[in-house]
């Protein structure tokens, strides 16, 4: 092998150790539980290129699509020293409209041309629109909230109040929305802190070697990894209930390509956009590739733009995974990456069966909610996903109740919960016996009750209520997710009107099983 | 309290119990095999020439019994619905882009676990009394389930306690942990698990302090714990939370105390083993966490703010399937070890810093084991080989690697703090930290490393130097703080009492944050409006317009002890070896501690 470099991990160490500070800054100073409970939000590097050079360990439905906000902040704007484009447009680099991304450029002494980028995403629990929460079920993207296209929240260092007060003014929780796009400043400060530093220390020029040798690296990484993969077509459909207004199962395909060192994804066969806001941009359904073959890879490799190197992805512009305006949008990032995932997950199957687990729950469960807090008179806005099972491995029983594939948010504590809203949570429970039977069991998901303490309004965004998680090798799938207030079902996405002592149960879909039933065997 | 006459620290670790003994002016150190089956054989043995007055002791019991999985058969309490609350954690899987990453694991069988029927709501109020009965029903069930310790952790105890006592009264019989006596602070899974803990190891802990005890009949046996202070055997034996990690913390006492009879108040301790590296930041006084973990269990209990990550001098080095360089996280141990050792295969920093020359073959663990250099030269070479580099090259390489992992580790409990690092020494001990620390503080701009003469039983002599401290919580939700601070003074006064201190002062402390934020800052309770230059300090910003809330009220009660006079030298002991690159100047300081320069 060529010109062995022995310095790749010490400048490797550096970059993420930066991502991970800048993160650290952003959880400890932002105000809503979305972010500092939950851990809803990303953090990420990039180079002269705005190609992406260190994330931290956070949310990989972030992570994947943070490249195409750098892109687009940098196409709409010339961005100074002192600069801070915000975005959630997910037409124009966004994915949905509570995730807001901040993109700054960072600029070494010597030269007028940005040495790196940063960007943070996070997600706010409100911008405003036709539901508390942000997160309803709609028609078109106006419905949905406050669309942001790349604009200058500060420039040359000073705050556009002009910009800020639009966006406070569109929202339920002005306060809280205040407070958090602070932390999402803050991180790029320390971001640009570190980054200069290391500049200093070790020079531009080779910092950018550096970073280019990364991404050679992890492509190399990659490659490697894929020749271990029999060449070949690999075919696999699956399905999301529905788009919310009575559309039957919206499919989505995966034709996947093996060939030698690269692999095509070709999504071209799934669905037409829905009415509903099932719909996914080009950025989701690359994050929801990206994510699958990194996991591909043992070694804990750095997820950067190399990644994507040997992998092609296509989409039919118009279709549910490559959505265009005025599309809703709201459960694509959060329901549909699942559903991508599961789906190409299925078709790796076929090619290393040995590999790749059964289904896991599949949807995010979203809840969104928000009323008028009896106790301060003002408005109040939540939002949190819920857990389910994960699909069993080819080695071990799938994990019960924990997050999977394209999320990895913290729950709010039941003691936190109900000193920040007027909620009772009732019940918390692993949902015994939801995952599916098999050799290896899939996870159980979750049940969680809530009882609303004043006239609450929620809305649901889930899936897996009829399609179930698929087993693999013989094994069973995993029990459908069910809604219910009050006892009585709800449908998969929707939105309600609760009164006070109204109980909500949201029970989460098991994963699948992996191979025959233990019993089963002669 | 007056000090008394014959003292002792000893620090039982994996491999070694180490001794430090005081007799009046005059200080000795001893070092014996440790006896893993029963951890006192070590310390009676090694003792029994000594009547020592006082014994202060660092032990391993309660962290193996934890990692070990030998804990005592723990039954669960927790609010009626909320049973799976230890099982479902924060709902996070534990690694990302692993399909096979294990499960969690839990030390409660499920069959053990309990809901109480009862409802505390976040304000105090009682939604659903817990009944006399219905507590009395619940305790036969538990006993009849075979239980020997219970924890019990009911939802929003730490406003309202009177259900856990309730329970804690029915349960008397057995060892008992109650969440708001082990953490009274809101979120419910971080103190379940901190409660569980507890409640695994403390039967155990409280078996070995009173046979330890009984054995040193002449002497007053104490119980380091990893807040850095020292507490009674009956106390360490109810709440043996506080004595895991326990080890690392001694040895940033001992730091501590080093650093300041050398003159030094700003000190990065840097304790590099085999198989793990310890930093810790120091800057006149010690910095603390309450956010810990061990294995995967959350604990929150303040302790030592200590970093640790699984790199050593037993790190391996590898190529990766791309072609990078990696070093770690596999070690090899002590079994088959390095290369040098004899018998792995595995090329270790170890062997880079032999091959380099910064470790001396014949001194190492003072002679006792000499290494074989040929060996690694051979294996070196041949990897060099492999990858079309020379084999120093290679070993720098490795070394650098290593480094910038240790790296982050220091920037982790440094810049990320808001401290600069460059402001702070480096202390460096553990058998493989001399061999890095000059590098590693150029890596960091730091000017300055000291070698402690006392580097081999740094954790026993921290022992020695701590106080008697107790930490105590209360959350303040909604509570006038100051009736908080006096009701937890009141507490700590009778029970320092009850052990014989009557002179106790207290430090006042509160966790800040600002109204809607929930992570909180502790700073000290006179120092409250200096909380938004904290924040500044921390996070690189402050809201200075906005309200401040107090979350937690903290009181720290210590007894204090006479401070460790280090003038005078102990008996000579062995250094490791220590590496001084080009544009270093050392020194031997008058107590004989080893000061590095660069100018």
């Amino acid at each position: 092998m060529s010109g062995l470099n022995l310095e790749l991990e010490v400048f490797r160490n550096i970059f993420l150790s930066i991502a991970d500070e800048m993160g650290i800054v952003l959880r400890r100073t932002a105000f809503s539980a979305n972010i500092k409970e939950r851990l809803d939000f990303s953090c990420a590097v990039y180079d002269r290129h705005a190609e992406t050079i260190a994330m931290g360990d956070h949310m990989p439905v972030h992570l994947g699509a943070m490249p195409f906000s750098v892109a687009e902040a940098l196409r709409s704007h010339t961005i100074d020293p002192g600069d801070i484009v915000i975005l959630n447009d997910p037409f124009r680099g966004g994915t949905h409209l509570p995730d807001i991304t901040s993109v700054s450029a960072v600029f070494t002494a010597d030269d007028p041309e940005p040495a790196y980028y940063l960007a943070t995403r996070a997600h706010h629990a409100d911008v405003g629109g036709m539901s508390p929460g942000s997160m309803p079920l709609a028609r078109e993207i106006y419905q949905e909230g406050l669309r942001i296209p790349p604009v200058k929240l500060f420039r040359h260092g000073e705050i556009q109040n002009e910009t800020l007060d639009l966006i406070l003014a569109n929202v339920r929780t002005p306060e809280e929305r205040r407070g958090d796009l602070a932390a999402q400043v803050a991180s790029h400060r320390i971001g640009e802190r570190r980054l200069l530093a290391a500049t200093e220390k070790y020079g531009h020029g080779r910092i950018s070697r550096q970073m280019d040798a990364l991404k050679d690296y992890t492509e190399r990484m990659m490659r490697v990894r894929l020749q271990g993969i029999p060449n070949g077509e690999y075919d696999f459909e699956d399905f999301l209930d529905d788009d919310g207004f009575g559309s039957p199962p919206v499919r989505i395909h995966c034709r996947l390509t093996i060939c030698g060192d690269r692999a095509l994804v070709d999504y071209s066969g799934s669905a037409q956009q829905q009415r509903g806001g099932v719909n996914a941009n080009l950025s989701i359904t690359v994050a929801a590739t990206m994510y699958c073959f990194r996991c591909l890879i043992d070694d804990d490799a750095p997820f950067n733009a190399g990644l994507l190197r040997p992998i092609e992805v296509l989409t039919k512009p118009g279709s549910v995974l490559d959505a265009q305006p005025p599309a809703s949008v709201a459960a694509g990032n959060v329901e549909t990456s699942q559903r991508i995932t599961d789906t190409l997950l299925g078709a790796l199957q076929k090619a290393l069966p040995e590999k790749i687990p059964a289904a896991s729950a599949g949807t995010m469960n979203n809840l969104s909610l928000g009323g008028i807090d009896p106790l301060t008179g003002l408005p109040f806005a939540y939002y949190e996903t819920i857990a389910g099972g994960m699909g069993a491995r080819p080695t071990a029983d799938g994990m019960d109740a924990v997050q999977n594939h394209m999320t990895n948010s913290l729950n709010t504590p039941v003691e936190a919960l109900e000193h920040l809203y007027p909620l009772l949570m009732r019940r918390y429970a692993v949902r015994r016996g939801s995952g599916g039977e098999g050799k290896y069991r899939g996870g159980d998901g979750v049940i969680r009750e809530f009882e609303f303490l004043t006239e609450t309004d929620f809305a649901l965004l889930s899936d897996r209520r009829q399609t179930r998680p698929y087993g693999s090798q013989r094994g069973q799938p995993g029990q459908p997710g069910q809604n219910l207030l009050n006892g009585n079902p709800l449908p998969a996405k929707g939105h309600f009107s609760a009164g006070t002592g109204d109980r909500l149960t949201i029970k989460t879909p098991g994963g699948g099983g992996f191979g025959r039933e233990r019993e089963m065997e002669p | 309290m007056p000090t008394p006459h014959i003292q002792v620290g000893v620090d039982t670790g994996g491999t070694f119990t180490d001794f430090l003994i005081r007799d009046g002016e005059r200080y000795f150190a001893r070092k014996t095999r440790s006896t893993p089956d029963d951890p006192a054989r070590a310390i009676i043995k090694e003792l029994a020439d000594i009547t020592a007055d006082e014994i202060v002791h660092g032990s391993t019991v309660a962290t193996n019994a934890l990692l070990e999985r030998k804990g005592a058969r723990t039954a669960f309490v927790t609010t009626e619905g909320f049973e799976d609350i230890l099982e479902i954690g924060r709902q996070n899987r534990p690694e990302l882009y692993n399909f096979f990453a294990a499960a969690r694991p839990s030390l409660i069988p499920r069959k053990l676990t309990f809901g109480a029927p009862e409802r505390i709501l976040h304000d105090g109020s009682v939604e659903r009394e817990l009944t006399d009965e219905a507590a009395e029903a619940l305790a036969r069930r538990i006993r009849e389930a075979g239980a020997e310790s219970v924890a019990v952790c009911l939802l929003h105890s730490y406003v309202n306690t009177a259900h856990e006592r309730l329970l804690g009264k029915k349960l008397e019989r057995l060892f008992v942990s109650l969440s708001h006596k082990i953490l009274p602070e809101y979120r419910e899974y971080e103190r379940a698990s901190t409660t569980v803990v507890n409640a695994y190891v403390s039967p155990l802990m409280d078996r070995y302090l009173r046979r330890l005890d009984q054995q040193l009949t002449a002497s007053r046996l104490r119980v380091f714990q990893s807040n850095g202070g020292s507490i009674s055997t009956r106390a360490a034996g109810h709440s043996a939370i506080h004595t895991v990690l326990s080890g690392p913390a001694g040895g940033v006492l001992g730091a501590a105390a080093v650093a300041r009879s050398a003159g030094f108040k700003k000190i990065i301790s840097f304790d590099m083993g085999g198989t793990s590296t310890d930093v810790s930041l120091y800057d006149n006084g010690f910095t603390y966490t309450t956010e810990s973990k061990i294995g995967d269990f959350p604990i929150r209990v303040p302790m030592l703010d200590i970093h640790s990550v699984g790199a050593g001098g037993g790190s391996i080095t590898y190529l990766d399937s791309a072609g990078a360089l990696r070093v770690g996280p596999r070690s090899a141990g002590a079994h088959p070890g390095p290369v040098c050792y004899g018998e792995g295969d595995e090329i270790t920093v170890t062997d880079a810093n032999l091959m380099l020359g910064r470790l001396n073959p014949e001194q190492f663990l003072g002679g006792r084991m000499p290494l074989d250099i040929e060996r690694t030269r051979r294996h070196m070479t041949s990897f060099a080989e492999s990858v079309g580099t020379s084999p120093d090259s290679l070993a720098k390489a490795i070394i650098q690697v290593a480094n910038s992992n240790m790296e982050r580790a220091i920037r982790a409990i440094s810049v990320e703090r808001g401290y600069d690092p460059r402001d702070f020494a480096l202390l460096s001990f553990g058998g493989a930290g001399p061999q890095h620390a000059c590098e590693l503080a150029a890596r960091l701009e730091m000017k300055t490393v000291i070698v402690p003469q006392h580097a081999g039983v740094l954790s026993a002599l921290g022992m020695l130097s701590a106080d008697c401290v107790r930490d105590f919580s209360q959350s303040t939700l909604g509570r006038n703080v100051n009736e908080v601070f006096t009701e937890l003074e009141a507490r700590a006064s009778r029970e320092f009492a009850a052990e014989g201190h009557p002179q106790v002062h207290f430090e006042r402390q509160v966790d800040l944050r600002y109204e809607g934020q929930s992570f909180e800052i502790t700073v000290p309770a006179a120092d409250r409006d200096r909380f938004h230059d904290a924040h500044r300090k921390r996070y690189g910003y402050d809201h200075s317009g906005l309200a401040v809330e107090a979350v937690t009220a903290r009181i720290r009660a210590v007894a204090p002890r006479d401070k460790i006079d280090l003038d005078a030298p102990t008996q000579a002991e062995t250094f490791s070896s220590v590496y001084i690159p080009p544009g270093w100047a050392s020194r031997g300081d008058a107590v004989g501690n080893l000061i590095l320069t660069k100018p």
